[in-house]
């Protein structure tokens, strides 16, 4: 029964697999391509760090990582071999280290994976107590930007390469310059490093009269400084959303793009969750202009437009707060008509005092955040619902103070670590004139972005180096809760990059400058000097017991009462000759900084759908009183719409509009981050940039926006979902909270009308003889949608883990995107205000495939436990099995997408060059070379799982349920099990691997595992009385089941009197009638 | 219509009358003009013989350039991908089965008519089986080539065919496909046997008149030695039975087995257990239609009037009355089904993925348009609607107008096929994997290219081969029967 996997041999012989690499390391071509890198001078053979560094390491992860292209196939040339064994190395079994990866304020606690040296894949760190393993799209993301191969990778003095070492030692000779600091500013992104405050103070101290400055073009961090503001003390708030019965959200996507949106994900979908009909679950009310995952997921959602967000507020204040000050009354005036909404609001959140939690969104003013403050008080949320934990008090002057510093000539030199203000500073600052006027400026970043070195516009920027991805940094940082966590890296920085450490030390003129030395040095002085005590930090990803909640705050009203003050009465509501704008921070591409990355360009918007493509979002009355709308009678997923000019104030943009549902009235929604004008070969050309609206005054909020439809030809863009509805069918299947308690079985009930007699398989259940052998595991999956918020993450994990790559936005109108698991979004109800669901769907599984019979070569077929297996190497790709496939969730790879530009997809390899050579003769000389330009394709390459076998052209491929960690569980379960029967995985045990959506999920809305292990957390799933499987009178038997979604709307509010049901189910009994008491689940 | 009873006066012989048959069995005779078996020769074999016309050769020049777009299509195609055509995520089959299935159903005419016509002794098929079946084999060439082609790694095509390998993987019998794989290549297999069978005696013709060295060598070559002695006669009409008993099932399975590509599906608007039959009768109409469209002009261009008469046209287009008005009753049929199911899914597929059109249907029932309503209706229109002039003898004997009817009848099947792929792929189940299907430019040269390959070869054919059977035309002349006033050895009537 058992086999015992042979012991790890020698390197198998055959250097035939690697005649690459000596050519690699030896051919005039590589050669010259690492002089191009780094131009003369740089290649001295005295370098360390140079060319010869960079050729030693990148032949070094060439070596070690195993083509892409040929998966898994071990190295057998050796450069340096092993005659020690590094430390717990096996060949061919992946490590794991703890790391973080830093954000604003915060960081994101990580377990990376590294095959042979280099890192393939980013989990969260389950074990940290605020965190569950999830994360968002942006980490799991995070690693295609380490092998990104338009990042920045050479120092530059005035333009012109540096080596590491020169630019290092020049720019330590500067610091001896700067004296006491008269003239020297700093400009810095914000972070949460110990490390960085450290280096920060002891050069405070070094040059008192230095300037310090923070810009974040989207500033997550007002709810801190309102938290500051209100109790008079260092905090910032901590939300236990978990714990809340009642939430109301205040233009708060506290699921999508506020801070930590993994964490409160977490929490949020702990309070939904549900087990049977005596279970309880929290309510969500939402406020808000644009249509949000948080109001996607809102019982109740209120859609008002900008310029009525703050009088709600202060209308739901004045319902809430004790005493109203008359100010808020003056405020909240135009907000009455809001009332039938806003008062039962007010009375739910006040008749669950203690269980009630108010949260504000970044857009709002920091008056908004002290009522938000406010009102959490009044609730007796402060200690239950909303906890404070200390902050460092960070004191840094803002962008707009740097920059009347630099006009009035007072900095010499500045210094910039991150950031990209030409790109998104506020226009009125007039950035990049203002950083002409520093005589000299040093900057580190990660790209070479508009605010890189270009003569014309910033002659004075003397040194941009290329900053080190978090994974090839030492560093530090504290997560949301206080807990301080590691950066350790898990690579040599690939081109030499610097971190901010190390810059801010050599600027200080500190010794040590290594960055290792100074988060060791930091860590001491916070945990002591124990050895032992910086090794478990760095072993666990965390120090425990760094956090503590600051229970003995008091909230102090004046504050509040002078920043009402401040804040003017507004206000009219928008009308179609003068809109309102709300900038946002994009779900993908954040401010920006996003933008080269082509996971995130190609992942659908969570609500929107779109790909590649920002665009001017407005409500589909919007659309029709502006003529912008195009009846169409087909929906493709590609679309051409209206460009349109948006004019605010003096400044215009163009882009094209995207008519989204739900959204407020005469509001357009403008995503930051898009029409980058200097970015990489990825983010070239996508979307327009809305940063060039944005001022100081207006930075998330603007009125008086005037829109002009131009004659321009229409624009394309690409989503990946073309329909909005569901039809009626019970593709999601919903029902209110006390329609559940009544019918706990309705998933089932709603069915589609099918004959009652005779509807059953023809023929016996194949899977049913290997379902008895015992020592079979039988995988199924149960997806709970009412745990599920559509954050996508999964997406991008999947895509992480199994080699799924981009195909560029016009594929992507072609319906031809490759992702294994996509969220599909549901609109239902009325167009202009509808509810929305969303339901990952992924392949089924069916145990009664119909893929499988109809595949000619027997590439698709079932393996014993019940997994739906894909042979790549026997596909010929008749793509019959999609055809069949009820689901469509299988994916065709209709052009060879690893191997060839993207936009040269339609061009014959036979007439076309890549490197001036014709691409046929290159493929006849190495077929192993690919048909990207060389430096994309060796860093391509890399960020490859070797255990995912890399597709090529014509080959069809789907979800394995992450075959390979399957695989692997299985081999260590052998070995560990030696020549005893104990072999079979079991989630008692903990054997039973995650897949990779799963381990993503920050919601725990995905749970896979055994279903012949009645005690596994699948089975009982699937027992649950939610369950149901999409499609189930086809009889495909899915493995893959769905948990039917609650919602919990509170019968006082006025939707609720009109429908007392989802508008989905709603669909349905008008499609099919009402669902049968029930009795026919196995008919 | 002169008196039975005073006989019938013999052209050439005033003073000779003979007793002419019973009123009632007269029939337009099958070869016009009381033609002679030594005209019969002369005439087809001049097609062959004579100076080529310039017609010719400005068609075969026209088919050469598509020929070569059709391979250089094919050579993209298989450098690229097969990204470069429309097919896209629901609609996995495009342009390329569509063609497949079209050509398939074009290829079962001849087969039909040298089959199971000359099984039922429809003694009509002589004057026009040979083109049909000529027809058949270019027509299954092209549709051959779309199978291959449309796969996405088309250099293990093989792996379709049951050839023992190293890896000891056999093809999947359990796939519609590979029950094409074996469908088509036996279908093609006997069509060319069979039609080259046909073709021994006439290729002898062509040897015995030869002028040239190279053309009596050729046509000696294929002749196999024909001497047209009894024996040879005995053995091939012994033959020639059996092949057309073998081809006769086949005429029903080929595209029975086509239509179960769909049928074993289980997608509304595929899953359909109406589809073999359906298929068969609309693989005859379109098979019909396009005999109709090859041979109206064919008649006129080649002075074939006499052989190919107005006769044949009129009883091929009564074929394609009977059998596109089987074609309408199985889209009837199909409807009542979907709407008689009550399953949704088929519901909204037919009524409002389908026929649900702008003008009419869309606006009676509040239902919004089909993406591709004007698919649906045209292939209503020319397969429904359109044989249904046939049943008048005026439409019938129109020449011209029977040819434009039968393009109607090639562009209604081709749709018939394009609403089936199409839109039964496009809007299935899940509404979030709807999109819309657009073709390429590259899908529609294919499909041009692939008439170059057809007219290259049909043109070749013409110019080579006999296009109509010699010497079974001779046995369908009135001189040839021996009861008939005109048959048997009459007053030293010269044969």
């Amino acid at each position: 029964m058992k086999t015992i996997p042979p012991p790890c041999l020698e390197p198998e012989t055959g250097p035939k697999y690697w005649r690459s690499l000596d050519q690699l390391a030896d051919t005039p071509e590589f050669r010259e391509w690492a002089e191009r890198e780094f131009p003369a001078g740089a290649s001295e053979m005295d370098d360390p760090v140079t060319r010869r560094g960079f050729v030693k390491i990148m032949s070094a992860s060439f070596l070690l990582a195993g083509l892409g292209a040929t998966g898994c196939r071990r190295p057998v040339e050796n450069i340096y071999p092993f005659a020690k064994m590094p430390m717990d190395y096996v060949h061919g079994v992946p490590q794991y280290f703890a790391t973080a990866r830093p954000t604003r304020r915060t960081a994101i606690p990580l377990i990376v994976k590294s095959n042979d040296g280099r890192p393939t894949k980013v989990e969260g760190n389950p074990d940290l107590p605020e965190s569950n393993g999830g994360t968002d799209t942006f980490t799991q993301a995070s690693i295609l930007e380490l092998y990104d191969p338009d990042r920045a990778m050479r120092c530059l003095r005035n333009g012109s390469g540096e080596s590491r070492q020169v630019a290092l030692d020049a720019l330590s000779a500067l610091a001896g310059t700067f004296g006491d600091g008269t003239g020297l500013a700093f400009l810095m992104g914000q972070s949460s490093s110990p490390s960085r405050m450290r280096l920060q103070q002891a050069l405070a101290e070094k040059f008192p009269k230095a300037a310090w400055h923070t810009h974040e073009a989207i500033d997550l961090d007002l709810p801190r400084q309102a938290a500051t503001l209100a109790y008079k003390a260092p905090v910032e708030p901590f939300y236990k959303l978990d714990e809340a019965t009642v939430v109301l959200s205040l233009d708060c996507d506290f699921i999508g793009s506020e801070e930590n949106a993994a964490g409160h994900i977490r929490r949020f979908a702990k309070g939904r969750h549900i087990e049977d009909k005596d279970s309880s679950m929290s309510r969500l009310y939402a406020v808000e202009s644009l249509f949000t995952l948080t109001g996607l997921n809102a019982d109740h959602r209120l859609r008002v437009t900008p310029s009525m967000i703050v009088p709600v507020l202060a209308r739901l204040a004045m319902n809430i707060l004790p005493s109203a000050d008359s100010s808020l009354q003056e405020l909240a005036g135009p907000a009455q008509a809001h009332d039938e909404w806003i008062v039962p609001c007010a009375k739910d959140l006040k008749a669950n005092p203690g269980k009630s939690l108010v949260m504000g969104g970044y857009r709002l003013p920091l008056a908004g955040h002290l009522l938000v403050s406010a009102m959490n008080d009044a609730l007796g949320a402060v200690n239950h619902t909303v906890e404070f934990h200390k902050t460092p008090n960070f004191t840094e002057g803002t962008l707009a103070d740097l920059v009347t510093a630099l006009n009035n000539g007072q900095v010499q030199t500045l210094v910039m670590l991150g950031g990209n203000p030409a790109n998104d500073a506020p226009t009125d600052l007039n950035w990049s004139q203002a950083q002409a006027k520093a005589k000299s400026v040093i900057r580190l970043n990660y790209y070479n972005d508009e605010t890189s070195w270009n003569s014309a516009v910033h002659p004075t920027l003397q040194w941009d180096l290329p900053a080190a991805h978090y994974l090839e940094s030492w560093g530090d940082a504290r997560t949301t809760d206080g807990t301080m966590v590691p950066i350790q890296p898990l690579i040599e920085p690939l081109f030499g990059g610097i971190t901010d450490l190390e810059l801010l030390a050599v600027l200080g003129g500190m010794t040590p400058t290594s960055p290792y030395e100074i988060v060791r040095q930091t860590f001491r002085g916070i945990a002591g000097d124990d050895e032992n005590n910086w090794r478990k930090f760095l072993h666990d990803g965390f120090l425990a017991a760094s956090i503590a909640a600051e229970s003995g705050v008091q909230h102090d009203s004046a504050e509040l009462t002078k920043a009402l003050g401040q804040i003017k009465a507004v206000s009219v509501e928008p009308t179609n000759t003068k809109l309102d704008i709300v900038f946002f921070r994009d779900s993908k591409m954040d401010d920006g900084r996003h933008n080269n990355n082509g996971w995130l360009q190609e992942l659908p918007d969570p609500v929107s759908k779109l790909t590649w493509d920002n665009a001017v979002l407005m409500s589909p009355k919007t659309a029709k009183d502006l003529g912008l709308v195009i009846e169409r009678l087909h929906q493709p997923q590609r679309v051409f719409n209206y460009i349109v000019e948006v004019t605010l104030g003096n400044r215009t943009v163009r882009g094209p509009i995207w008519i989204q549902p739900g959204m407020a009235d005469n509001t357009l929604g403008l995503a930051l981050g898009y029409g980058r004008e200097k970015t990489g070969r990825v983010g070239i050309g996508t979307g327009f940039n809305a940063f060039k609206l944005r001022t100081t005054d207006a930075m998330y909020y603007a009125s008086g926006a005037i829109l002009v439809k131009t004659t321009d030809s229409s624009y394309q863009l690409s989503t990946t979902q073309a329909h909005w509805e569901m039809n009626g069918r019970p593709v999601v299947r919903e029902a209110n909270l006390d329609q559940f308690r009544k019918e706990p079985k309705f998933a089932q009930a709603m069915k589609p009308e099918a004959p009652e007699k005779g509807f059953g398989p023809a023929y016996p259940n194949p899977l049913d003889a290997a379902k008895k052998n015992p020592a079979n595991h039988q995988w199924g999956m149960s997806i709970d949608l009412n745990r599920c918020v559509g954050c996508s993450a999964c997406m991008v994990a999947c895509q992480s883990e199994n080699n799924i790559p981009i195909v560029g936005k016009d594929m992507v109108g072609k319906s031809r995107e490759m992702h294994w698991i996509r969220l599909d979004r549901y609109y239902a109800g009325p167009e202009e205000n509808p509810q929305a669901v969303t339901q990952p769907m992924l392949c089924q599984h069916c145990e009664a495939a119909p893929c499988e019979n109809v595949c000619p070569v027997n590439a698709t077929s079932h393996d014993d436990e019940g997994l739906n297996v894909m042979t790549y190497n026997r596909c010929v790709g008749t793509r019959y099995c999609s055809n069949n496939c009820p689901y469509k969730v299988r994916r065709f790879n209709f052009f060879d997408y690893n191997r060839r530009p993207l936009n040269h997809l339609y061009k014959s390899p036979l007439i076309t060059t890549t490197d001036g050579e014709w691409e046929l003769m290159r493929w006849l000389k190495n077929p192993d070379k690919g048909n990207l330009p060389e430096d994309e394709w060796q860093l391509a390459r890399l960020v490859k799982n070797p255990d995912v076998t890399v597709r090529m052209r014509g080959v069809m491929e789907k979800c394995t349920l992450c075959l390979q960690r399957i695989e692997q569980a299985k081999i260590a379960s052998k070995v560990k099990a030696r020549d005893t029967d104990h072999v079979k995985l079991s989630e008692k045990e903990g054997t039973v691997p995650k897949t990779a959506c799963q381990q993503a999920c920050p919601a725990e809305a995905i749970v896979f595992g055994d279903i012949s292990d009645p005690d596994s957390s699948v089975s009982k799933a699937k027992a649950q009385d939610r369950t149901y499987s999409v499609l189930e009178f086809l009889l495909t038997k899915p493995r893959c089941t769905y948990l039917a979604r609650v919602r919990n709307p509170n019968p006082q509010m006025p939707d609720f009197k009109e429908h007392s049901m989802p508008y989905s189910t709603e669909e349905f009994e008008k499609a099919n009638g009402a669902p049968e008491a029930e009795g026919g689940s196995n008919g | 219509m002169a008196d039975a009873s005073q006989g019938v006066l013999v052209p050439g012989h005033p003073d000779l009358r003979v007793q002419g048959p019973p009123i009632e069995l007269e029939r337009e005779p099958l070869v016009n003009n009381t033609r002679g078996p030594g005209w019969i020769s002369d005439r087809i074999a001049s097609v062959i013989e004579g100076p080529t016309p310039r017609w010719w050769k400005i068609s075969f020049g026209i088919s050469v350039v598509f020929l070569t777009l059709c391979f250089s299509m094919i050579l993209w195609l298989m450098s690229t991908g097969v990204g470069i055509w429309g097919n896209q995520h629901p609609v996995m089959w495009g342009w390329a089965i569509i063609n497949f299935v079209w050509w398939i159903g074009i290829g079962h005419a001849g087969t039909l008519i040298s089959a199971i016509l000359f099984l039922l002794r429809q003694r009509w098929r002589t004057s026009i089986n040979r083109a049909a079946e000529a027809m058949t084999i270019f027509a299954v060439m092209c549709a051959g080539i779309f199978p291959l082609i449309h796969i996405g790694r088309i250099w293990l095509g093989w792996w379709l065919f049951p050839i023992p390998n190293s890896n000891g993987i056999w093809p999947q019998f359990r796939s519609p496909l590979m029950w094409d794989v074996f469908a088509v290549s036996t279908y093609f297999t006997v069509s060319v046997l069979f039609w080259y069978m046909g073709l021994i005696p006439d290729l002898a013709v062509m040897r015995d008149r030869a002028k040239t060295k190279i053309r009596k060598f050729g046509y000696g070559l294929f002749s196999l030695g024909w001497t047209g002695s009894n024996r040879h006669w005995s053995n091939y009409e012994k033959a020639y039975l059996i092949l057309a008993g073998l081809s006769t099932p086949l005429v029903l399975s080929v595209h029975s087995i086509v239509s179960l590509d769909f049928a074993v599906s289980q997608l509304p608007g595929w899953h359909t257990t109406i589809f073999p039959p359906y298929f068969v009768a609309g693989a005859v109409y379109s098979g019909f239609g396009m005999v109709l469209t090859l041979l109206i002009p064919l008649r006129r261009l080649l002075k074939l009037e006499d052989i190919i008469t107005v006769r044949h046209v009129e009883l091929m287009c009564k074929v394609t009355l009977a059998t596109g008005s089987i074609v309408g009753y199985a889209y009837a049929m199909e409807f009542f089904i979907a709407w008689y199911s009550g399953n949704s899914y088929e519901r909204f597929l037919f009524f409002q993925n389908r026929a649900a059109d702008p003008f009419i249907i869309g606006p009676l029932f509040h239902i919004k348009p089909a993406p591709y309503w004007w698919g649906f209706w045209t292939m209503v229109i020319c397969n429904v609607v359109v044989p249904q002039f046939f049943w008048f003898k005026k439409c019938r004997t129109s020449m011209f107008f029977v040819f434009f009817l039968s393009i109607l009848v090639n562009i209604g099947m081709w749709f018939e096929r394009f609403v089936i792929v199409i839109t039964s792929l496009q809007r299935e189940f899940l509404p979030s994997n709807w999109s819309y299907y657009s073709p390429t430019p590259m899908d529609i040269l294919q499909y041009l290219g692939t008439f170059g390959l057809f007219f290259t070869f049909f043109l070749l054919f013409l110019k080579y081969i006999p296009l109509i059977a010699i010497a079974e035309v001779k046995g369908v002349t009135p001189q040839a029967d021996p009861h008939h006033p005109l048959g048997g050895a009459k007053i030293g009537e010269k044969h």
